[in-house]
């Protein structure tokens, strides 16, 4: 059967990809375009077998990929090009070919086996979900468009098919998050997520430039294999680059320019750009603004794109440019550093939050700073378990939020109240299977021993507390050796915050007193209140209502599906576990995916006696989980409350500081946002004042002083459009007719000979006249451009050219040129400083 | 004069002939009174002989214009090359379209006449005798044709006051770019002797005596400031906006597309034949560094002012000024890489003429007679009415921000790569972050189709039927694909068209 | 640049004292306006009636008709002095700019535009 198949699909033409990839773009296309016709439940048929198909092919080529030969260190990649795209011109004029091609190993193995396997649950889910809206067709036409996007993302075999896909899944996420556009409010969200990832993207491209450049090749192999390009030193900055600086603004080249030319590794450059393409799209510090409000968007959305899929896939991109990242100790201890303090800084922003999606968007910040926490500090793989249990976990959690709102819509239909927390309580009676689920999601986030978060995330701060990444020599800058303790402990700290505002809202939603409505058995609900009539939110009257109902199966068939692995999901990667009970499962998918970070690891290594903090370190992890768990149960069930209403009491100004999210929004709103803003203002405003204002008035001006018969033709705004092309026409013939005296110089044998050269630039009617400083100057102008100056040991001179142009306008220009055979043995002579100094022997070529 | 002149000319002759032709058939033709508008027919007819002449430039493209006897015997006037049917095919096929969208249009909004084809066609064949001019004579009877016919086309909603207003404006404007141009070129005259552009360009490289120096400068700046006009470059774009806003959408059309793309033609043979020798070239005198300030100008200013734009179509004008922004950073890589940033531009110019066409397409398609589509209000809400629409009009508002893949994408890359290879490195960031810049406003038109109701109340565009505009439309998004997912054979075909130029 | 000193010098001089004129009169000149001097001055009988007075719009297209065709003789003109000399290619070339022509007045005809009254 496999022998078979892998005839069929051999590893250089793996064409099953196609099948993979195209069965969900059919199924966005059949949707999108004839949805309307084919009807809900066409839709439906379409939507879920189109992933469904896809998850099939999915499995099998994940079977196919475990089963393809490896070696320890080289991972088996099957690909399928399926054409040839352009070229592009790199370093030196080569070529580098670009093409449209896919591959898979181990990593996009799992990886497309998540985005098809979830995604397909949520498809499911959806469906009993958005069964009532208006715009079901659209909506699986762009979640199957995102299907196919993230499966581009995560399939291209190089960074240019990714990126594509990347920007595939960023519009459905837009797409996504306005869907319902009925308000001003979730129009203006997905117009911050768009912001946030346009920066990001801008990132991701200066990488890929920088790697076309350095590399020559955009594919993982070819990148991999490019070691000694990114392990290369270049000057990023040095004072060669601000030569030709007026005079008027010397200081400020003084005050920029370093002693010595700052130096970084290409593989440095590369890797943070790329993670500033990372933290957009990942919602990192600076940029994670967006995710809390794309949780506009439908709920299942939020479980697939915003939770699952979409957003780790930053952490995918750092885990499949491992190579590049590892090879700069400095761009890890960024990865890392970025992830702690967003772990931390998110995880403290939902301890006060009381919406229940809001708490579960900061969480998935949170728990992505813990994803990045993992990668950057070289447990690969690791951090990317990580992603896979978290998509099982939170997409549970968001979808029993979807299921609990689903349920507040009964009686409340007004947005906020429906998913306000204070509004439910007890629910656990109502809602069984939801609130299982619920709670083995909520322990597995918490850490709580056994379960699938457990496993994770102690396995990437044990590694954060032991590894230290080597560098590739002694001149690389590395971070302190605390640095990784330090993480760990921002880490624990954030663990504990995470089991316990977890646990808050848990218990607020499903425990205690239910506080929506009034709970009348047999209520009917009245006859004019139809699924959209949304008047009723802010009676004053207590508002009275069914008991509250379980979602139907479609919806709850999911749930228990991803609570059942986020149970029990860990145990493919239990190292500890394995320690005392040598069973292959438990480090099964830790050797499944290491010949893919092989390149990596060999930078990755762990500090001495690791090995016996194993067990303490474990320890730590679980008593943090119970710790946390037992402060919200001590809070909000034995004390109902009450000491957190204290502490609002208290401290009721940093609460709500912290409830308003430290006001991060409303700074960038005034600072970045509100730059942008004023330079479109102003450049508008010069468009109306400065050309109509003060142009015009120019004109008008000159009109009343030429007479008044001119006046006569001043009828329109036409003058001032050709007053503008007038001045356009002086400022080209004003450059044309200043002179621009400028040389090339050729310094490269003043150190060997003495020996300088200069080419004046050539221009039309140009005359020169060279001379020495101090010596005669000759009275003739010349053709000639070219001039040389012979120097001592240690002499300085300073070279003068003169040029004439055809308008007989003269403009001089000095060249200052010193020999310096010993260093800093060039003085600066008592003659008046020179008017355009050009740079000391430095210079080691020419620079025009 | 032997029968095969004709043979290198065809592409021009078809479209004149063609142009006649419909001429005729329309005064001819018998209505009755219950039938439709010239337009029914007209339209295609135009669209027929456009495309004939696309099909004769890229024959004789195929048979190779070395291989064609006559091509010697029209220069200089006429200068039969790749780069001639280059864009003998790039003006035909934004010409084509222009006549599909009016096809729609005009009888949609009541100004069904008949001249506009005429008009359309002699614009077309202006601009085609532009591209190919090797003369300064010829040059200018191809600029004033072209011109001449767009004038009118702009004026054409003869009721509407803006519509009158912006005529007069381009008019009086660009005559006084033409007489710029012309001053230009007969100072030229006077300091080499020589009318055609190769001989001039000789004689420059020759050098002329040291008087004439400063009169060879003048002429530059002159010449400069016309070309600048033409292909509105800050801050000789001020008609743009008006113009473009005034005049019936597919003559906007027309004029972003076709007449742009000839201005850059009669830009690069100006540029390259004439003031092509180092000392022009140099950065001390030469036209380079005024060219790359009106290319950051262009690109800037333009788009921060698009940003700022309550119409759509005013924001569409803007953006054609900053695509023109765009072109002149891989002109002025033109003295660094002479072959690639040749190409680039042509390229770029072949995926502009296609995204702006069907941007423009897509503006009319939205709106229905008095229920025009202007402002970003009037899209509210459309891609929920109307899913089609809005996402055709997104395809082409995504090629022209440069998002791959479509063909904007690679346009950008192109000029991008080119100019880096000649070292502007200043420039391409610039151009980079513009492009980010643009992104802005016009995924705000896709906010505003996807994201936004409209206000109650609020007059509701509806889009209109129409089979013109609907091919319209899809022949230009095909092209944005094709040109995206298979880009590197039309680019290779750009760069033969640039190397014709050397 | 001094070779063209005389010539700026030229414009100079001209716009001085084409502005100075212009200027001196009317700083020095007394302004006593009345009815008689506001009348146009020497220019034909009194104008009576609206000023803004729009001629037909017939007018400019009938000048331009003119202007087609008159440019038509100024062609023929030399072309009929060199008959000879021109041959057969002079002949065609002349024949087509005829037949341009003659088609531009057909359209122009069926256009209507050489109908007065419509």
């Amino acid at each position: 059967m496999l022998s078979q198949l892998t005839s069929q699909f051999p590893a250089n033409d793996f064409t099953l990809l196609a099948a993979v990839l195209l069965l969900p773009l059919i199924g966005a296309f059949v949707c999108g375009i004839f949805g309307k016709r084919l009807g809900k439940e066409g839709v439906r048929l379409m939507a879920l077998s189109a992933v469904f198909g896809s998850f099939i092919a999915s499995v099998v080529t994940f079977i196919m990929v475990a089963a393809a030969p490896h070696t320890a260190t080289k991972a088996a990649r099957l690909s399928w090009k399926a054409w040839h795209w352009f070229d592009v011109t790199g370093r030196g004029r080569s070529v580098v070919p670009i093409d449209v091609s896919f591959s898979v190993d181990a990593l996009s193995a799992t990886m497309m086996l998540i985005v098809t396997g979830v995604g397909f649950l949520i498809h499911l889910y959806s469906t009993g979900y958005m069964a009532k809206d208006e715009g079901f067709y659209r909506f699986f036409a762009y979640l199957n468009l995102f299907i196919f996007s993230m499966l581009v993302l995560i399939l291209g075999d190089n960074l240019l098919v990714l990126f594509v896909g990347w920007e595939g899944v960023g519009l459905c996420s837009y797409l996504l998050i306005g869907f319902w556009f009925d308000d001003e409010k979730k129009a203006a969200a997905g117009k911050k997520a768009f912001i946030a990832n346009r920066i990001g993207d801008f990132g991701l491209l200066v990488a890929m430039a920088m790697l076309v450049y350095y590399a020559g090749t955009l594919s993982w192999d070819g990148l991999e294999a490019a070691q000694s390009a990114m392990a290369e030193q270049r000057t990023v900055w040095s004072a060669s680059y601000l030569r030709e600086f007026p005079d008027w603004l010397v200081w400020l080249r003084d005050l920029v320019t370093p002693e010595q030319p700052v130096r970084m590794m290409v593989a440095t450059m590369v890797a943070l750009a790329l993670f500033i393409g990372c933290i957009g799209k990942s919602a990192q510090i600076p940029l994670f603004v967006w995710l809390p409000d794309a949780m506009a968007g439908p709920t299942p959305v939020s479980a697939l794109i915003h939770a699952a899929t979409m957003v780790t896939a930053g952490i995918y991109l750092v885990c499949r440019t491992s190579f590049i990242f590892a090879l700069s100790p400095l761009a890890m201890a960024v990865v890392a550093g970025t992830g702690a303090l967003t772990a931390l800084f998110a995880a403290s922003i939902a301890f006060a939050q009381t919406d229940l999606k809001k708490v579960l968007a900061y969480s998935t910040v949170s728990q992505l700073g813990f994803m990045f926490i993992g990668v950057g500090v070289g447990a690969f793989a690791a951090g990317f378990f990580h992603v896979i249990t978290h998509a099982f976990f939170k997409g549970c959690l968001f979808l029993c939020a979807g299921s609990v709102i689903h349920a507040m819509h009964a009686r409340v239909h007004d947005e906020t109240a429906s998913q306000d927390m204070r509004n439910m309580g007890g629910l656990r009676k109502y809602m069984p299977i939801t609130h299982m689920t619920f709670l083995v999601s909520c322990l597995a986030i918490a850490g709580f021993p056994l379960t699938s978060g457990f496993w994770s995330k102690d396995e990437l701060l044990f590694k954060a507390f032991t590894n230290t990444i080597v560098p590739l020599n002694p001149n690389i800058i590395t971070p302190p050796l605390w640095y990784g303790q330090m993480i760990y402990a921002i880490g624990i700290v954030a663990a504990v915050g995470t089991a316990f505002y977890m646990f808050r809202a848990y218990f607020m939603t499903f425990h205690g007193d239910f506080r929506g409505w009034s709970i009348v058995a047999g209520f009917k609900p009245p006859a004019h209140d139809d699924h959209h009539d949304d008047d009723h939110a802010d009676h004053d009257e207590p508002l009275e209502g069914p008991v509250p109902h379980e979602s139907p199966r479609s919806m709850t068939v999911p749930l228990i599906i991803l609570a059942f692995f986020a149970a029990i999901g860990g145990f493919v990667y239990a190292e500890p576990l394995h320690q005392v009970w040598p069973l292959e499962m438990f480090v099964s998918l830790e050797h499944f995916w290491s010949p893919v970070f092989a390149t990596a690891s060999k930078f990755v290594t762990t500090r001495p006696g690791s090995e016996a903090m194993m067990w303490p370190l474990l320890g730590v992890g679980a008593g943090v989980s119970l710790f946390g768990i037992g402060a919200a149960y001590w809070v909000y069930i034995v004390q109902k409350g009450e000491p957190a209403k204290a502490f609002v009491a208290r401290a009721g100004g940093l609460h709500r500081l912290v409830l308003d999210k430290w006001r991060i929004d409303e700074l960038y709103d005034a600072t970045i946002l509100g730059l942008i803003d004023a330079m479109g203002d102003i450049a508008a405003q010069c468009d109306r004042w400065i050309v109509d204002g003060i142009i015009a008035k120019l004109t008008s001006g000159v009109v009343k002083v030429t007479g008044h018969a001119l006046r006569l033709l001043h009828t329109g705004r036409v003058q001032v459009y050709a007053a503008s092309m007038v001045v356009g026409t002086a400022v080209i013939g004003w450059y044309v007719f200043t002179p621009h005296a400028e040389a090339t110089i050729d310094a490269r044998r003043v150190r060997p000979q003495g020996q300088v050269r200069f080419e004046a630039a050539a221009g039309h009617g140009y005359r020169y006249r060279w001379h020495i400083d101090g010596e005669t100057v000759p009275d003739i102008f010349s053709g000639r451009r070219n001039f040389s100056m012979q120097l001592e040991r240690c002499e300085q001179k300073t070279a003068v050219l003169t040029i004439k142009n055809a308008f007989d306008r003269e403009a001089v220009t000095t060249y200052t040129q010193c020999r310096e055979s010993k260093p800093g043995c060039c003085k600066p002579t008592d003659t008046p400083a020179p008017k355009k100094e050009a740079l000391l022997g430095r210079v080691d070529g020419g620079v025009r | 004069m032997s029968d095969s002149v004709f043979f290198a000319i065809a592409p021009l002759l078809v479209v004149s002939l063609g142009g006649l032709l419909l001429m005729m058939t329309e005064v001819f033709a018998t209505r009755r009174a219950d039938a439709d508008g010239p337009s029914s027919d007209l339209a295609m007819g135009t669209f027929i002989t456009m495309l004939a002449g696309a099909i004769t430039a890229f024959a004789l493209w195929l048979v190779g214009p070395d291989n064609l006897a006559g091509a010697k015997a029209v220069a200089p006037y006429l200068l039969v090359d790749r780069f001639t049917l280059f864009f003998d095919m790039v003006l035909c096929l934004g010409g084509g379209i222009a006549a599909l969208l009016a096809g729609g249009y005009l009888p949609e909004h009541k100004l069904d006449r008949g001249e506009f084809y005429p008009l359309l066609i002699f614009s077309t064949a202006g601009a085609m005798v532009l591209a190919s001019a090797g003369d300064l004579l010829s040059l200018f009877i191809g600029l004033e044709t072209m011109s001449l016919g767009v004038y009118a086309m702009v004026g054409f909603r003869r009721g509407s006051m803006r519509s009158t207003e912006a005529a007069i404006k381009y008019f009086l404007l660009g005559s006084f770019a033409a007489a710029l141009l012309m001053y230009g070129g007969a100072l030229l005259y006077g300091v080499t002797g020589k009318t055609a552009l190769a001989g001039i360009g000789a004689a420059i490289r020759a050098g002329v005596s040291s008087t004439d120096w400063g009169i060879l400068l003048l002429s530059m700046v002159l010449i400069l400031a016309g070309l600048a006009f033409k292909v509105s470059a800050v801050p000789f774009h001020m008609w743009t906006p008006d113009a473009y806003e005034g005049a019936p959408t597919p003559a906007t059309s027309f004029m972003a597309v076709a007449v742009k793309s000839a201005a850059f033609a009669m830009m690069l043979r100006v540029l390259i034949s004439v003031f092509g020798d180092p000392l022009s070239t140099s950065w001390g005198t030469g036209w380079p560094p005024v060219v790359a300030l009106l290319a950051v100008l262009t690109m800037t200013v333009a788009n921060l002012v698009a940003g700022r734009q309550s119409s759509v179509k005013r924001m569409l004008a803007y953006s054609s000024v900053a695509h023109a922004g765009y072109v002149l950073v891989g002109v002025v890589a033109l003295v660094e890489e002479p072959g690639t940033a040749q190409g680039s531009i042509m390229f770029y110019l072949l995926s502009y003429t296609v995204s702006t066409a069907g941007a423009f397409g897509a503006l009319i398609l939205c709106g229905s007679r008095g229920k025009e589509a202007v402002s970003y209000e009037d899209l509210a809400g459309l891609g929920k009415r109307h899913p089609a629409v809005a996402l055709i009009f997104s395809f082409f508002l995504l090629s022209l921000a440069g998002m791959p893949p479509t063909a904007g994408f690679f346009g950008k890359l192109y000029i991008v790569s080119s100019s880096i290879g000649a070292g502007l490195h200043t420039l391409a960031v610039l151009l980079v972050l513009n492009s980010v810049l643009a992104a802005y406003y016009y995924l705000r038109v896709m906010e505003y189709m996807y994201m936004r109701e409209p206000a109650a109340g609020a007059p509701i565009a509806v889009p209109m039927r129409s089979g013109y505009v609907r091919a319209a439309l899809a022949i230009c998004a095909v092209a944005v694909l094709v040109l995206g997912l298979w880009p590197t054979s039309s680019l290779s075909m750009a760069i033969d068209a640039a190397l014709a130029l050397r | 640049m001094a070779t063209y000193l005389p010539l700026f010098m030229l414009f100079g001089v001209a716009a001085l004292i084409a502005g100075g004129m212009f200027v001196a009169t009317t700083w020095a000149g007394p302004k006593v306006p009345n009815d008689a001097k506001a009348e146009p001055f020497e220019c034909g009988n009194p104008s009576d009636g609206a000023r803004n007075i729009r001629p037909s719009v017939k007018f400019y297209l009938t000048a331009l008709l003119f202007v087609v065709f008159d440019i038509e003789a100024v062609m023929i003109y030399p072309w009929a002095v060199q008959f000879r000399e021109l041959g057969y290619t002079g002949f065609f070339t002349m024949a087509s700019f005829l037949a341009l022509l003659a088609i531009v007045l057909i359209y122009a005809w069926r256009k209507g535009a050489l109908e007065w009254e419509k």
